[in-house]
């Protein structure tokens, strides 16, 4: 980034490199349509591109791009009108959940199992707030610290861990409900 | 990734020429020039115009209060600890330390509030340290020092809205930060012009300038600093 704010055009290819796939497992989770992601991934790089020449010194540049991502995802949400619908939006035959790779190799009924587990998980987590669910995101998925997460969503590290807590406490009841007869 | 979804960002980004840092840095040098400059000359104007001679020549009358004469001292210490507030609030609004983020809710908040109070608090306290009668001016409420105040700081304010360009988080706060600043660098000028130290009329004339400013540059921080997609 650092190159590429200096006017180094050729190192955006870099930094495409170095932050795109974060950036699209970011805006892929959150919109869950591929046509959607792709053009808010653009819009994103357009944005950081637009703003290169006030880049900081030194600044680190993930949790901003994915302050600028978040900040794109629900402006075209809500040019769209869309704006809790958009992350409803779950089409079926998306990309291979997690839980199926990981029963590739166990007996039908454990494949059973935790495909019920995991769509009982799937349910509950899509019915958290979007606040929640952006926290949890964030610090779980995106892997940022509780700082970095705060400084994205423009809240206190207090109201994240809350926000992460509540989250948690929502999933582990689903994952009760789902294992206990 | 698909080298597809890349090849159309590079595209997208090849054909929009930015600025680079070198370019951004001379932007910003002279946008801050030409703000200092239109805000001097809007005091200067404004000051020249409403001045006492300049009244009596053009017809209206001046009150005897109004030559009431403050001492070299109280408008040193006034206007320098009021200097000293404007600086921060520049600071606490345009400076980011070292992430793009820019500052926390708190500080913004805090900060924001506890500007106009410092300054309010100043001008009362130097006031009573130096004797100076604060004493109710009936025929100055307080107007023209609004008219002033909003007149020397909307350019600054949006040379700060320029310079700051973008903020993904917390634009409107941001933006409301901005006009705090703005208004806090035009408090010291009028405090220059204005002898008037009754707190009615500091209320309407110095300190709702800067809850004016604050929520003007509210709106304009919504609208300009938030990061916005756009359809084509």
């Amino acid at each position: 980034m650092e190159r590429y704010a200096n006017g180094d055009d050729a190192a955006f290819g870099a930094l495409y490199d170095a932050i795109a796939p974060r950036l699209l497992g970011f805006l892929s989770k959150a919109t869950r349509d591929a046509a959607a992601t792709e053009d808010l991934l653009q819009q994103t790089f357009l944005q950081m591109h637009r703003a290169r020449g006030s880049f900081i010194r030194g600044a680190p540049v993930m949790p901003w791009a994915l302050a600028i991502a978040k900040g794109v995802m629900i402006d075209s949400a809500r040019r769209r009108r869309l704006e809790f619908g958009l992350f409803r939006h779950a089409s079926a035959g998306d990309e291979p959940r997690e839980y199926e790779l990981a029963a590739t190799t166990a007996t039908a009924d454990d494949v059973l199992d935790a495909r019920r587990l995991g769509e009982r998980v799937q349910q509950q987590f899509d019915a958290l707030p979007e606040t929640q669910r952006s926290a949890y995101r964030l610090v779980k998925l995106e892997g940022l610290s509780l700082k970095g997460a705060a400084q994205v969503l423009g809240i206190s590290v207090t109201a994240v861990k809350l926000r992460m807590h509540r989250a948690y406490v929502a999933l582990r009841g689903a994952l009760r409900e789902a294992v206990e007869p | 990734m698909s080298p597809e979804i890349k090849g159309r960002v590079l595209a997208v980004v090849g054909a929009e020429p930015s600025p680079t840092r070198t370019a951004v840095n001379l932007r910003n040098t002279l946008l801050n020039m030409l703000a200092g400059v239109g805000g001097m000359g809007a005091f200067v104007v404004f000051a020249l115009f409403m001045s006492d001679s300049q009244l009596l020549r053009l017809g209206g009358q001046v009150s005897p209060q109004q030559h009431l004469d403050r001492s070299i001292w109280l408008v040193a210490t006034t206007a320098g600890g009021a200097l000293g507030v404007a600086a921060t609030a520049v600071w606490l609004a345009l400076w980011r330390g070292r992430s793009m983020l820019g500052r926390s809710r708190r500080s913004l908040l805090y900060g924001s509030a506890l500007i106009p109070i410092s300054l309010f608090a100043w001008k009362v306290i130097c006031s009573l340290a130096f004797g100076y009668p604060m004493m109710a001016w009936p025929e100055r409420p307080g107007l023209k020092c609004l008219a002033l105040s909003l007149l020397i700081a909307i350019g600054p304010l949006l040379a700060f809205l320029a310079v700051r360009r973008k903020a993904p988080v917390r634009p409107a706060l941001n933006g409301a930060s901005m006009g705090i600043a703005a208004g806090a660098c035009a408090w010291v000028a009028v405090d220059l012009w204005c002898p008037v130290a009754s707190v009615p009329h500091l209320l309407l004339g110095h300190v709702l300038p800067l809850c004016i400013l604050a929520a003007v540059g509210a709106v304009l921080g919504d609208a300009f600093l938030s990061v916005r997609s756009h359809h084509r």
